[in-house]
């Protein structure tokens, strides 16, 4: 069975400065922030909220590529997201699911016995779905879809972590990760940056209305 | 027969009914004031009292209307989008506050996203919306004591001549304070 970190390590070879990652807590969070030091990323997400805000973001930048690098127990916890995916359909969106098939160390999720999560995906309106199993599949299916129109959605069977993975906590958590975050974005010519001069002069004029 | 008996409804209270939506002045002041704010994508799970407001800004060009199918999702996608230099509205009610606990904890009080939340104050008094009366004192019991354990600031705007200026001051909150700010709708200018 292929081991996670394999799997990101190729990822990261893959993705160039200008596409965003967005990592589901931990495992992810703490192996791609070893992998991918450079480019955007938003990292930490908790259960259930790694595929909406990739969602988000792939909205501010929709000529961007935008990885969603989930986990099955945080997915199977809004697997709703996927259906506002298979609606709204943006094209630069690329969820990528390990799938360790457990909570962690704390046993099974669905996904080992019943659940088909790419089933789920293809169902919400996803058209581009995979499960992978081996490396040779990843590469197949993954590197070409960081390219191609969207959204894609890939299952990826990997081996339980036996240990916890925790990564530089100062670099990959909370406000010090976002600060970094905002810092690498705003550099992007299409970085949508809040007109603060613009709306402090309507402040003025909704004033004056009233 | 038994469904007619169902749909069949006395003359008052459909009048009721559809005074509990947003009136077609403060429709227009709110789609104004986005635009004038440069605020373009709207995200919503429609709730009757905002209805007219959602149905408006999905026929206008000018928005990306995103429905999501719950609400954690729609506050984890403002946060994303908002992050990404996107202005962005999340458009709710209590009832939608109250299932997005997790992710506004998550998005405001851990990670900072700048967005608006604009809310129906659902229950409040002169929500006559049709809903049982258990339900709306629930609304009013949790909804301010909610978003300030939440940590969520907001403000409560019940007349129309208030409308324009309080969302030009919470979008300019949302900001300054780096945290989703949320405008609670209600008296005038719902119902």
């Amino acid at each position: 069975m292929m081991r996670r970190y394999d799997c990101l390590e190729k990822l990261a070879g893959w993705v160039d400065d200008h596409m965003f990652g967005v990592t589901s807590l931990s495992s992810n969070t703490a192996i791609w922030s070893e992998v991918r030091t450079n480019g955007p990323n938003f990292m930490g997400m908790n259960m259930g909220l790694c595929v909406p805000f990739a969602l988000g973001l792939s909205m501010a930048f929709p000529r961007r590529t935008v990885i969603a690098l989930d986990s099955d127990g945080s997915l199977m916890n809004n697997t709703s997201s996927l259906l506002s995916v298979g609606d709204l359909r943006p094209p630069k969106l690329v969820i990528i699911v390990m799938d360790n098939q457990s909570y962690a160390r704390m046993g099974p999720t669905a996904s080992s016995r019943n659940a088909d999560l790419e089933a789920i995906a293809r169902g919400a309106g996803i058209e581009h779905t995979a499960t992978v199993r081996t490396e040779a599949e990843f590469e197949q299916h993954v590197k070409p879809a960081l390219r191609q129109p969207g959204p894609s959605f890939f299952r990826v069977i990997v081996e339980a972590e036996t240990e916890r993975l925790v990564g530089n906590r100062r670099r990959v958590y909370g406000q010090a990760m976002k600060a970094r975050f905002i810092e690498t974005v705003s550099e992007h010519p299409d970085y949508q940056k809040w007109n603060e001069t613009a709306t402090l002069a309507a402040a003025r004029q909704a004033v004056s209305d009233s | 027969m038994a469904i007619e008996s169902l749909l069949a409804k006395p003359a008052a209270v459909d009048d009721e009914l559809k005074k509990a939506r947003m009136g077609p002045e403060a429709v227009r002041i709110v789609i104004d004031t986005f635009k004038q704010e440069g605020i373009d994508l709207i995200v919503t799970l429609p709730e009757e009292p905002t209805f007219s407001l959602t149905d408006a800004i999905r026929k206008d060009p000018y928005f990306t209307a995103a429905t999501v199918t719950d609400e954690s999702t729609g506050i984890a996608m403002c946060a994303g989008a908002a992050l990404g230099g996107r202005s962005t509205v999340f458009v709710t009610g209590i009832a939608g506050l109250l299932v997005s606990t997790w992710a506004l904890a998550q998005m405001g009080m851990v990670f900072g996203a700048p967005f608006l939340i604009v809310a129906s104050y659902r229950g409040d008094f002169g929500d006559r919306t049709g809903i049982p009366g258990s339900q709306l004192a629930m609304f009013k019991r949790v909804a301010e004591p909610l978003l300030s354990t939440l940590s969520v600031p907001y403000q409560i705007v019940d007349q129309e001549s208030k409308l324009k200026k309080a969302i030009v001051d919470s979008h300019f909150a949302c900001h300054s304070y780096a945290t989703p700010v949320a405008l609670m709708l209600t008296g005038e200018v719902l119902w």
